[in-house]
């Protein structure tokens, strides 16, 4: 049969980095293809390329719909190709209802006005036709997420849709949810209408792909009939990158056995949905050590550090000890105080002043140490931060300059300088080496070696597996906001820790 | 940062040099020293504005405030016979109250300051008209002068208006030098000597300059040294103190700030409440100014706070503004109401050259920042 939708040798470049390097990629019309890899394997990339959001001329390579090629210059192209993407985070407007959004921006008229009756009565067959069970009077933000999605999907489906892409639809669906959505894209199938369907549950893949496609640093590496595969084939093909950088832990000797923080059967819930988020997370690490952390992309793993920083989360069971004194739930302000320090993971959102200056973000947290009287010691502050910037060796002319015209490898430095000047015991880094190039990396890993070797304990959140068994003493994987694995360093391989992050604990 | 200072003293200039050519007696010492007293009010009521706006945040119930506190105060010396100086404390203390709650309600509740100083705007409004019982409330009785009516009608005598000046100029050549020397003694680069003499030299003339001609008329009037020190005191904290810092953190990236360990919470709140004893000396000023409490005291005196700040370059998304700029900003708008009342034009075309010029201020700015 000819493909509905194909690529053909995609090569996606960015700035510094090659997103797709080559990939072919096809889709069958009325079938169910699942894109899997790790996080910045290049699926966003594939997925943003098919629906129109990195339009044609951007990439290299041809992509092609029933076999015609197609061009497409926005999302208005794409979708009047008949291409629609779910996204995990859904664009459906809360006080409007269910049939005011399935119809939002094709709204039938009748002369000026909008045909509200009809609306309804469209809505409602629509709904029934792909046996969605949904009131189209409902406001959306009666619905739970699942509910959103369904609704998203018959949206697409109005615009007549062929092709659904659906990125993570099930990231924050409870079970049963599933099984309804699943129920939903089967019965999609039997009308013809095909799937790219992304997800890290590999259950549910193989529960409802006709393909597998695995990408591993933006390539195709491997597709197959999904009855003629194994999840641990999957699993290798996942992580098969070699280990190649060069991770210069140098593990210190001896002193390991003072606990800087520890974490016992920590509960915590989202506060705007209070749904648990993490369960039951108990860890400790030590003075000199750097422990890993580990998962896939919604696992908890942000959640875990922004909440015992005291920035995130409600937390319903559980106790946390820093440096021997316990830690009740205070504000970031407070923590910092009491030694423990946080570089996020999204520099630019919770990192850096982007208007402020070098120095002004600097010394920010560190303020209270450098007050004379009630006014900031100027010259004092000079100092430090004059000592900071000359030891991380942030590449600007001086210190006046805006941190927002900085590379993103300086300007983590600078965010990580900031968390150093506040004299931490313990130290958070939220995927420190993201978006910044290999020069720096190294910079920063040689950093780590440099704070543990002054006996502080560092917390290693990493989605790179190579970087985290390279730069860890110790790794937990995190699945669903449950630990499922710690792994001694030499114990920990590629294949071991992705089952973890797949949800297969050990010895189950 | 000087670019935009640069332009403002341009605008400035222009604008004065206008006046000038066109209704000499614009530079006349009596109209010179009415223009600071003008001035001295506004400026003093924006830069407390620029408190709130610096972490994102606006006070659109200042001039009712400023009617509010002004009244009260009146209201208990008049009515009541308190002493001038315990009415006056009264008064600061209520408006310390109200701006510590309404921060509050700002940031605890996550209401926008929009909202909650609107509210405030209307309430204390009709406050205010109440506490004066909608009549006019005198602040000196029998014309007699007392310390409430006397904040606007004093004027230092001409030998304490040059000491003032030769103390203001001691400290500024007392702390250039010692910044100086701290950073030589750190080995970091300082700026040309000359040049920093020619700063300090061109502050001191200016400021003796300014002594001379308000010496031809009574002399330094007691509003402009009250704006001196309420805007000394605000630079220092927005420059030198971590509170200042955090002000500017916040409005910048708030998040950001959270988790940079700013107290997010605690620091805009001081602000509200600072806000709230900058409103209480404005309000006795202006009520002063007027020489009784009167409904339409304080009307619109936000507004111009705000106008002042954004045409200083204040950034209404918080995280940018200056003293300096907001003081330039209040002195073009103090100047053109002044000269504009001058040349006698009627009030309908003051209220559409005072809106031009704010939009004209802003669109040089958005050109300028790009």
């Amino acid at each position: 049969m000819n493909p509905l939708l194909s690529a053909h040798h995609i090569t996606k470049r960015f700035p510094g980095v090659v997103a797709l390097r080559d990939v072919s990629f096809d889709l069958q019309p009325a079938e169910i293809h699942a894109l899997c890899g790790e996080n910045g394997a290049g699926k966003s990339t594939l997925i943003k390329l098919l629906s129109g959001i990195h339009p044609h001329g951007s990439y290299e390579g041809e992509l092609r719909v029933d076999e015609m090629t197609a061009q497409f210059r926005g999302i208005a192209d794409a979708e009047r190709a008949g291409i629609a993407v779910i996204y995990q985070e859904l664009a459906l407007v809360e006080e409007l209802t269910v049939a005011e959004n399935i119809f939002l921006g094709a709204e039938p008229k009748r002369g000026l006005f909008i045909d509200w009756p009809r609306v309804r009565r469209e809505a409602r067959d629509l709904l029934e036709r792909f046996g969605v069970d949904l009131d189209p009077d409902t406001p959306c933000r009666r619905l739970g997420v699942a509910q959103k999605q369904l609704v998203e999907i018959v949206k697409a489906l109005r615009k007549n849709s062929r092709i659904l892409i659906l990125d993570e639809p099930t990231a924050a669906l409870a079970e049963h949810e599933v099984q309804v959505l699943l129920g939903i894209l089967r019965d999609l199938r039997t009308r013809g209408i095909a799937c790219i369907y992304i997800s890290h549950k590999l259950e549910e893949v193989f529960a409802l792909a006709d393909r597998i496609t695995v990408l591993r640093d933006g390539a195709t590496v491997f597709t197959a009939p999904a009855f003629d595969t194994k999840k641990a084939e999957i699993i290798r093909h996942m992580v098969g990158r070699e280990i190649t950088e060069l991770f210069p832990r140098r593990t210190v000797a001896g002193n390991r056995c003072t606990p800087m923080l520890t974490v016992e059967g920590l509960t915590v819930a989202d506060p705007a949905t209070r749904r648990e988020r993490l369960r039951n997370v108990s860890f400790s690490v030590a003075a000199g050590e750097v422990l890993g952390i580990g998962g896939l992309m919604g696992a908890g793993r942000t959640e875990l550090l922004m909440h015992i920083f005291g920035a995130w989360g409600k937390r319903t069971a559980g106790r946390i000890e820093l440096a021997g004194a316990e830690l009740p739930a205070l504000p970031p302000s407070e923590v910092l105080r009491r030694g423990l320090a946080l570089v996020s993971e999204d520099r630019r959102r919770y990192g850096l002043i982007l208007d402020q200056s070098i120095g002004f973000n600097l010394s920010l947290s560190a303020l209270s140490s450098l007050t004379r009287a009630g006014f900031i010691d100027s010259s004092a502050e000079a100092v430090q931060n004059t000592a900071l910037f000359s030891s991380l060796r942030v590449k600007a002319p001086t210190l006046d300059v805006p941190v927002g015209k900085l590379s993103g490898g300086n300007q983590q430095k600078v965010v990580l300088g900031k968390a150093l000047m506040t004299g931490p015991k313990v130290i958070f880094l939220d995927e420190p080496t993201r978006g910044i190039d290999v020069g720096a990396k190294l910079e920063l890993y040689e950093l780590i070696n440099q704070l543990t070797d002054a006996g502080k304990a560092v917390v290693l959140v990493s989605s790179e597996l190579p970087e985290l068994i390279g730069m860890s003493d110790r790794i937990l994987m995190l699945h669903e906001g449950r630990i499922t694995g710690e792994f001694p360093r030499v114990e920990a391989t590629q294949e071991t820790l992705m089952q973890a992050a797949l949800g297969h604990i050990p010895g189950e | 940062m000087n670019n935009r200072l640069g332009a403002l003293l341009a605008a400035f200039l222009a604008i004065s040099l206008f006046f000038v050519f066109k209704v000499p007696d614009f530079v006349s010492p009596r109209n010179l020293s009415l223009l600071m007293i003008d001035f001295a009010i506004t400026a003093t009521l924006a830069v407390g504005m620029l408190l709130v706006i610096l972490p994102g945040h606006i006070d659109l119930s200042a001039g009712s405030g400023v009617g509010l506190i002004g009244g009260v105060s009146a209201v208990l010396m008049s009515n009541h016979g308190w002493h001038p100086a315990p009415a006056m404390f009264a008064g600061l203390g209520a408006a310390l109250a109200l701006w510590w709650a309404m921060g509050s309600l700002i940031v605890r509740q996550r209401i926008p300051a929009f909202i909650i100083t609107l509210g405030g705007l209307l309430v204390f409004k009709g406050l205010f008209w109440l506490v004066i019982g909608s009549h006019t409330i005198p602040i000196s009785v029998g014309g007699k002068p007392n310390l409430y009516s006397s904040l606007t009608t004093f004027y230092l005598p001409p030998l304490a208006g040059y000491a003032l000046a030769a103390i203001i100029v001691a400290g500024m050549i007392v702390s250039t030098i010692s910044g100086r020397t701290q950073r030589v003694a750190h080995g970091f680069p300082v700026d040309d000597g000359e040049l920093t003499f020619l700063r300090l030299f061109i502050a001191a003339q200016m400021l003796i300059l300014f002594v001379l001609v308000t010496n031809q008329f009574r002399g330094v009037p007691l509003p402009a040294v009250i704006l001196g020190a309420v805007a000394f005191t605000v630079w220092l904290l927005t420059q030198h103190t971590p509170w200042g810092r955090h002000l500017y953190a916040i409005g910048g990236n708030e998040e950001a700030a959270l988790v940079s360990g700013v107290p997010v919470e605690r620091a805009t709140i001081g602000a509200f409440t600072l806000m709230g004893a900058i409103v209480a000396l404005t309000g006795l000023m202006q009520t002063a100014y007027g020489g009784a409490s009167t409904t339409t005291i304080g009307e619109l005196m936000e507004l111009d706070a705000v106008a002042a700040c954004v045409i200083g370059g204040t950034s209404l998304k918080g995280g940018r503004g200056s003293v300096l700029g907001v003081l330039f900003g209040a002195l073009i708008m103090a100047c053109l109401i002044s000269g504009l009342t001058l040349m006698a034009v009627p009030p309908e075309i003051k209220y559409i050259a005072r809106g031009a010029v704010l939009i004209a201020a802003v669109w040089m700015d958005v050109k300028l920042s790009r």
